[in-house]
């Protein structure tokens, strides 16, 4: 019965298109650097995952988000758990995608015909600095609060168009509520779904081109 | 890039292809292992060293020193040391817009701009050359990044190093690698000796670095602890003028407010009409015109925005009666016979809770100060008679047992204590044991005093 319904599904879905065209593949002999990029993946679903948990209990308001978050530490079942993996995974995410760009880097792994998955992983690489900007505010701490307050006010040298650009990130002259509300609809909604789609994208072209062979004496 | 270059490389992969292996399943072998290893590496950060407590954010202590998420560190290490520099020094967009957009500009174009069709490693010394310098520098920049530029004596001796090492060398070696890049044994040679002198100027500057005492910020997260918190501040700020239980109506030997009337704070009248939010903004703000000063930092006080969060909560949990309160530890472990109290265990805190309101500097208290285990045995006018081992007539002992301390002519000079409240029974029978047997401030030494 299960052989039916398999085919039954098949027929339609195509799982084995799927698994000849995505799976099924023949790639160069690879290394253990090569795992940077999944691992970079691996991260990323990680932190959706973990993500949606806290904002089921957090609140982005400066009145009740520090609470909030003090809330999933002590009274959430495992709240600290799933909090110290978003906090931790964040850091190593930004080093793993930092380092795999390295060693595509090193390999030359972005020249013909993979200039396109480069520029892709750059805009990557940035949006990745920026879950990480917008998301460390959240917590509403001194920390938080300072670290933002200098992280904006560099973009604010930048000349002529400074001020705006301040304006724009803070909602207003100074760090506020407006602020805490730019900066959580950043981190949950705007620049996930850019990530997710560049993502998409880069993930093509690797299926597409396939992974490069390390370069040897001829290359 | 002509036809004939590309069909040669597609060619050489398709050769590379079938001598390689399959994604499904030795490619996504090694990923998942490299997944799972991440996945269990999380697991022990966030049990293990987890994350370090914060206290919430205070727009007006403009006294904490800001500090970018680690990994912009180097970016701004690199700014602050860029603003030593004679003369460009002073142009701040060139370092924060000009120099970030050059490098992130080159790193993005980087397939259209290194157009050699080479992939080995000797025939890219250049490219490579260029990114080991950089990354090398990011590293020791975010690794320096906590050492001033102008040292606290004012000496600018590892402001100097740090710039030769974070901004001079890298320069230098830059524009060497351009002019010779046709030379590459040059070019290694300059990466190398780049690379060197910087990790050994970073790690002498590192070195040379005095220590620095990690700060520790107390941050109360359980309900009780910040009860506790809250009850601790309040006996240090409020007692004076409120009473230690909120209930005074009629302020009594506070200097400019002696029989000032006043709502007694832990009656409904407060606490039903006030709430938390006001409460907090009030005690930031107090009540200038009637005589309350102004708790907190942003109107000149020295309460942060927890610390006032706490007080607010202390008075909810124990005189609101919508509020119940979870059962408080004690303040100190009850003794048993022949038991000798220690500072650490229990003097420090009762002290904390019923004396250092008075007894801390810029206060009326005969410069008796007792915010450390050596000030209260050595400090005050009397320091002589205030505490002596194993003597009942030690001042503090005939004090706080409702004995005022008279000169010759019975002119009183010392009140009792604390002034307006007699201590408890208990807390006064520590007092005696502690300084009856010669005032142990450790747990250890004072159990080693101790008759079972
Ligand atoms: C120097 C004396 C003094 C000190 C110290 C002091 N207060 Fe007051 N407080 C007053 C006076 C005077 C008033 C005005 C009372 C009134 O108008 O009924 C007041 C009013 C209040 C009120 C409002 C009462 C009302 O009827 O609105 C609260 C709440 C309060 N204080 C809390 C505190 C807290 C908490 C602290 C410690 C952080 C503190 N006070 C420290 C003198 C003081
Ligand atoms: C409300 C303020 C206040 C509190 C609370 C208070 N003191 Fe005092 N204390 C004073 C003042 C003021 C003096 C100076 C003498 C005087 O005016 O009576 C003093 C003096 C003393 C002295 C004599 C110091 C000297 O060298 O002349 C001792 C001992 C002392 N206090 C012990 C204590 C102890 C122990 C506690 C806590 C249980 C305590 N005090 C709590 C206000 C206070
Ligand atoms: C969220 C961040 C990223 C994810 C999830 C991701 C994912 C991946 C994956 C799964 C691969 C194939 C496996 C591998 O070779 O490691 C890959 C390859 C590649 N990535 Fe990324 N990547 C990210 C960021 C970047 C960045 C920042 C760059 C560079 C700027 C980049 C450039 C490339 C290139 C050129 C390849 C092809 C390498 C080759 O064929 O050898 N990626 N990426």
């Amino acid at each position: 019965m299960w052989n039916n319904i398999y085919a039954w599904l098949d027929e339609r879905l195509g799982f084995n298109d799927l698994y000849t065209n995505l799976l099924d593949r023949p790639e160069p002999k690879t290394s253990w650097w090569n795992t940077l990029g999944s691992a970079s993946l691996f991260l990323f679903i990680l932190q959706g995952l973990t993500g949606i948990f806290l904002t089921v209990y957090y609140t982005p308001s400066p009145d009740h988000a520090y609470d909030s978050i003090t809330y999933i530490m002590e009274g959430v079942a495992f709240g600290w758990l799933i909090r110290g993996i978003h906090h931790w995974g964040a850091t190593l995410m930004v080093l793993v995608v930092f380092i795999h760009m390295l060693r595509v880097f090193f390999t030359a792994s972005f020249k013909y015909p993979r200039e396109l998955t480069w520029l892709i992983g750059i805009g990557l690489f940035l949006t990745t600095l920026g879950m990480g900007f917008t998301g460390y505010l959240l917590p509403w701490n001194q920390k938080a609060y300072w670290a933002t307050t200098v992280g904006t006010q560099i973009a604010g040298t930048v000349p002529f168009i400074g001020e705006f650009i301040l304006k724009v990130l803070r909602g207003g002259p100074e760090l506020s509520a407006l602020t805490l509300q730019r900066f959580f609809a950043a981190h949950i909604w705007i620049i996930p779904a850019i990530l997710a789609a560049l993502i998409g994208i880069h993930l093509y072209l690797i299926i597409k081109h396939g992974e490069s062979h390390f370069p040897e004496k001829e290359d | 890039m002509n036809d004939e270059t590309k069909k040669q490389i597609n060619e050489r992969y398709e050769r590379k292809l079938e001598k390689g292996e399959r994604f499904w399943p030795d490619t996504i072998f090694k990923d998942v292992v490299m997944s799972l290893g991440i996945f269990v590496l999380l697991l022990l950060l966030a049990t293990f060293v987890g994350i370090p407590a914060e206290a919430k954010a205070d727009p007006s202590d403009t006294s904490y020193i800001p500090r970018p998420e680690w990994y912009f560190l180097f970016l701004f290490k690199f700014l602050a040391l860029y603003g030593q520099l004679p003369l460009i020094g002073k142009i701040e967009w060139l370092a924060t817009v000009l120099v970030p957009t050059i490098a992130l500009g080159v790193l993005t174009l980087i397939p259209f701009i290194e157009k050699s069709p080479h992939r080995h490693y000797g025939k890219r010394i250049l490219p490579i050359s260029i990114m080991i310098v950089m990354v090398v520098g990011i590293v020791l920049l975010t690794l320096t990044s906590e050492v001033p530029t102008v040292a606290e004596d004012g000496s600018t001796l590892l402001g100097t190093l740090q710039t030769i090492s974070g901004i001079v060398i890298p320069t230098i070696a830059y524009l060497l690698l351009f002019a010779f890049k046709n030379n590459t044994r040059f070019m290694l040679w300059t990466t190398g000796l780049a690379a060197v002198s910087m990790i050994f100027l970073s790690g002498t500057v590192l070195a040379l670095t005095p220590e620095k005492e990690a700060e520790e910020v107390e941050v109360a997260t359980t309900l009780t602890e910040q009860i506790t918190a809250g009850q601790d501040l309040y006996s240090i700020h409020c007692t004076e003028c409120h009473g230690d239980d909120g209930s005074v109506a009629i302020i009594e030997g506070v200097e400019g407010l002696e029989g000032e009337k006043i709502t007694p704070i832990n009656s409904r009248d407060v606490l039903y009409t006030i709430t938390d939010a006001s409460m907090v903004e009030l005690i930031s703000y107090g009540r200038p015109n009637a005589g309350m000063p102004p708790y907190g930092k942003t109107y000149g006080g020295e309460l942060s925005k927890s610390e006032i969060d706490y007080i607010t909560i202390f008075m909810r949990y124990s005189w609101d009666d919508r509020f119940e309160a979870p059962v408080l530890p004690e303040l100190f472990p009850p003794l048993a016979d022949g038991e000798v109290p220690s500072y650490d265990v229990h003097i420090q805190p009762i002290v904390k809770r019923y004396c250092i309101s008075c007894h801390r500097p810029g206060k009326d208290n005969n410069n008796y100060l007792m915010t450390t285990y050596e000030e209260i045995l050595t400090t005050g006018d009397h320091a002589e008679f205030n505490v002596i081992a194993g003597n009942e007539t030690s001042y503090l002992l005939q004090t706080i047992q409702g004995q005022p301390i008279l000169d010759e002519n019975g002119e009183e000079i010392i009140s009792i204590m604390p002034p307006s409240r007699l201590l408890n029974e208990n807390v006064v029978d520590v007092f005696m044991r502690w300084i009856m047997n010669g005032m142990p401030q450790t747990a250890a030494d004072a159990a080693a005093l101790s008759t079972p």
